[in-house]
């Protein structure tokens, strides 16, 4: 192992150990708040899989984050007992069978009309889910209980904010470590490739198209595995997460976290949800002025946001 | 007299014995300065002993920022008239009210994180507000977890007192089935028989629809077509270039931007005078009649609050209402608008807050179980803490009934056409409080 590597494992340990310590330590509002960024930061995560290893910026993660939360919802309240493990297939199902279709159409395009694509596709599933009442709940949303931790024949147990947490961080955990392998594979280096430059990839080769959907279907699970853990820990879905605002504020993460480097969206969530938490004490209505004043001067003087500003600063 | 104070023994010994050195200046000024700092920080044990009571903490969630933020903020006034007013006459059980304002943006998703703040971190006692129903109806089970009473300020969703009710929620104003049961016998039996039905194509629109089909069906009308539009439409024309066929009346389900561009575009395409145009009572609110002008001519609606100082409306405390309503709501907006159904509903929320909290001497939140039966069945007569008139906080599912108000616009303004007494709003109680 070498002397970088060894570094990095045990920066990640040692985050990793602050994460599981923190909801013993932490107030009940922190507890819960500290979660809730572990989800954004998956979402932000899987998104990071196209805008900073393929160069696609997608405004359509909502509808797999979406999606994902429905599936759930779906599972939880036509199961009886609400059962963990089905609320996640079916999320990822959802979510995925979702990712399926906008890959389909929209890989063929790129640039801009990529990123205008996705954002059509996400508010065609937005309306879908807000007029059909009957199915999605409309503008109310679906509310349902929260299943329980059950590995049959093993343990069964409601969860407490203190194992919902360990929960999330074993599922955000695991979904980093996969990504990161993902990012690093020879599939992972093409994508990087596609990124540098789509058409000399395409000239060696690659069938680039076909690396894009498998790109765009891996990014939308994630968000969809991200969809279902909301969904577990807030108890209900709404249209308003399928709204493409949500995906605007996912590609905000990434810009102040750092594209491409997988960990950047997670610390650019968890900076944008304190700057707003800690404004907001302060400023009622008017916080998000601050807020969009420090985003505004990050774009300028830290383009390559948080996690990228820290590295060069490291290599210096 | 002023002046002789420089003669006494103890200015002379400071400021002209020769006494009074920088270090013994800055001491003096150290010294004020941290007895006015400690008196600032006192603890609220040693506040509470020396008789400053402690306050009661009320949260007020609104959304003040995003899509909803002019209606959350109106809203607001409602709710800051009222905690001023009960502070000014010496608050609560002898504790006065202090606000907690959370500004939700108009998603669901903050506004469960803002709840859960006041909930937990600032420890509220009450709470108060929420306008979007689909952010009530997100943020009820945190108000179920933390048993905390939740008094609804707008949220006009049905099934909050229906199938999604909860124990610790109150609606104290009316919603769809009651306002249906109310205005059907005016739309069928002074307006015509049949209706089409144009209306906002989402949760509320949908439900509202249905509550108004029911009931003109029972009482012999019809209801002969239906058009959804989706919510921020910008041009209706479309679906309303459709709308025609053998009907009487022309009823629209419709509020804030939509409500403008329904009335405006159905009054181009000739709807509204070949047909009667009647509504729910959003559509003609007194912010939008600027704007209208002459298109909601003879628009009939119906509302549990109509702007206007007529019978019975003339009361002294609707009167005072209406004045400090409309000074608060200028300090917002200089145009001066007149107050509105929010502004009202949150005023008497905090009101019946205040009083279940006074009938049930409720301490704080392990009273909470008192306040409930305290609010629970609660009857609530005319008065400067109900200017819109006596209502009924229903038990069996916590849905308040009071009078309505059926009005037509004449010369840009609301003219009172009938009031239906709250006896007569009254639908049967479709709840099952959650025994958890």
């Amino acid at each position: 192992m070498t002397r970088s590597a060894a570094g990095y494992w045990i920066g990640f340990a040692v985050v990793l150990a602050l994460l599981v310590v923190a909801p013993l330590v932490l107030p009940e509002f922190w507890r819960r708040f500290v979660t809730e960024i572990l989800i954004w930061g998956l979402l932000a995560m899987s998104l990071d899989l196209l805008i900073g290893y393929t160069g696609m910026v997608s405004f359509g993660h909502s509808a797999f984050f979406g999606l994902g939360m429905y599936g759930a919802a779906a599972a939880l309240l036509t199961v009886r007992p609400p059962n963990l493990w089905l609320a996640i297939l079916y999320g990822l199902v959802g979510a995925g069978a979702v990712a399926v279709f906008v890959a389909y159409f929209s890989t063929r395009l790129r640039d801009i009309y990529f990123a205008i694509t996705t954002l059509v596709f996400s508010q065609i599933f937005y309306v879908i889910i807000f007029t059909w009442t009957e199915v999605t709940g409309g503008e109310n949303g679906l509310g349902f209980s929260q299943p329980a931790f059950a590995i049959p024949g093993v343990v069964s147990a409601r969860f407490t904010p203190v194992t919902l947490h360990w929960f999330v961080l074993a599922v955000v955990t695991v979904s980093y470590l996969g990504l990161r392998r993902i990012t690093q594979s020879p599939f992972g280096m093409v994508l990087q490739s596609i990124r540098e430059n789509e058409p000399r990839t395409r000239a060696i080769g690659y069938h680039v198209e076909r690396y894009k959907i498998v790109a765009v279907m891996l990014s939308g699970l994630f968000a969809g595995l991200a969809g279902v853990l909301y969904a577990l820990q807030n108890k209900f879905a709404a249209p308003d997460f399928v709204f493409f605002l949500v995906s605007g504020e996912v590609v905000v993460f990434n810009v102040m976290g750092g594209m491409g480097t997988l960990v950047g969206p997670v610390a650019g969530a968890a900076f944008f949800f304190l700057l707003r938490e800690l404004f907001s004490r302060f400023f009622t209505e008017y916080y998000l002025i601050p807020v969009g004043i420090i985003f505004t001067l990050m774009v300028i003087f830290v383009p390559q946001g948080l996690l990228g500003f820290l590295r060069r600063r490291l290599n210096q | 007299m002023a002046e002789r104070w420089q003669g006494e023994p103890w200015a002379k010994d400071i400021w002209c014995s020769g006494k009074t050195t920088r270090r013994r200046f800055l001491g003096l000024s150290a010294a004020t300065a941290g007895a006015l700092g400690a008196t600032m920080l006192v603890p609220a044990p040693w506040r509470e002993a020396f008789g400053q009571a402690k306050p009661y903490k009320i949260g007020i969630m609104q959304p003040l920022t995003g899509v909803a933020a002019a209606g959350g903020k109106t809203a607001l006034v409602g709710s800051m008239m009222a905690v001023d007013r009960i502070n000014k006459a010496g608050g609560v059980n002898g504790r006065p009210l202090e606000a907690v304002i959370a500004d939700y943006e108009s998603k669901p998703d903050v506004g469960r994180r803002k709840v859960e703040k006041l909930l937990v971190e600032d420890k509220v006692d009450v709470a108060e507000g929420g306008y979007l129903s689909n952010v009530c109806l997100a943020c009820m089970p945190v108000f179920d977890e933390h048993r905390t009473v939740f008094m609804v300020g707008v949220c006009l969703d049905t099934t909050i007192t229906t199938t999604k009710c909860s124990r610790y929620v109150f609606r104290p104003f009316d919603y769809a089935p009651a306002q249906a049961v109310a205005f059907a016998h005016y739309l069928v039996n002074k307006m015509g028989k049949k209706w089409h039905i144009a209306y906002l194509d989402y949760a509320w629109g949908q439900s509202t629809r249905d509550a108004y089909v029911e009931q003109i069906k029972k009482l012999g009308g019809e209801v002969v077509g239906g058009t959804g539009i989706p919510l921020g439409t910008a041009d209706m024309t479309p679906f309303l270039s459709k709308v025609s066929g053998n009907f009487d009346g022309f009823f629209g389900i419709f509020f804030g931007a939509n409500a403008v561009v329904l009335a405006t575009q159905a009054y181009d395409l000739g709807l509204t005078r070949k047909y009667k145009f009647a509504g729910d009572g959003a559509i003609a609110e007194s912010t939008h009649l600027p704007a209208l002008g002459h298109k909601i001519e003879g628009f009939v609606g119906i509302n549990r609050y109509v702007p206007v100082l007529d019978p019975p409306l003339n009361t002294p405390h609707h009167r005072k209402f209406f004045d400090e309503a409309v000074a608060a709501l200028k300090k917002i907006d200089p145009s001066g608008p007149l107050p509105d159904r929010y502004v009202q509903s949150n005023f008497e929320a905090m009101n019946f807050l205040k009083l279940g909290m006074q009938r049930s001497g409720f301490r704080g939140r392990d009273d909470t179980m008192k306040l409930i039966e305290a609010l629970e069945g609660m009857d609530v007569k005319e008065s400067d803490d109900f200017p819109q008139g006596d209502k009924t906080l229903r038990k069996e599912d916590h849905q308040a009934f009071l009078r309505e108000f059926i009005f037509e616009i004449k010369d840009n303004k609301h003219r009172l056409v009938e009031v239906i007494p709250k006896e007569k709003t009254v639908v049967p109680p479709a709840c099952t409080f959650s025994k958890a």
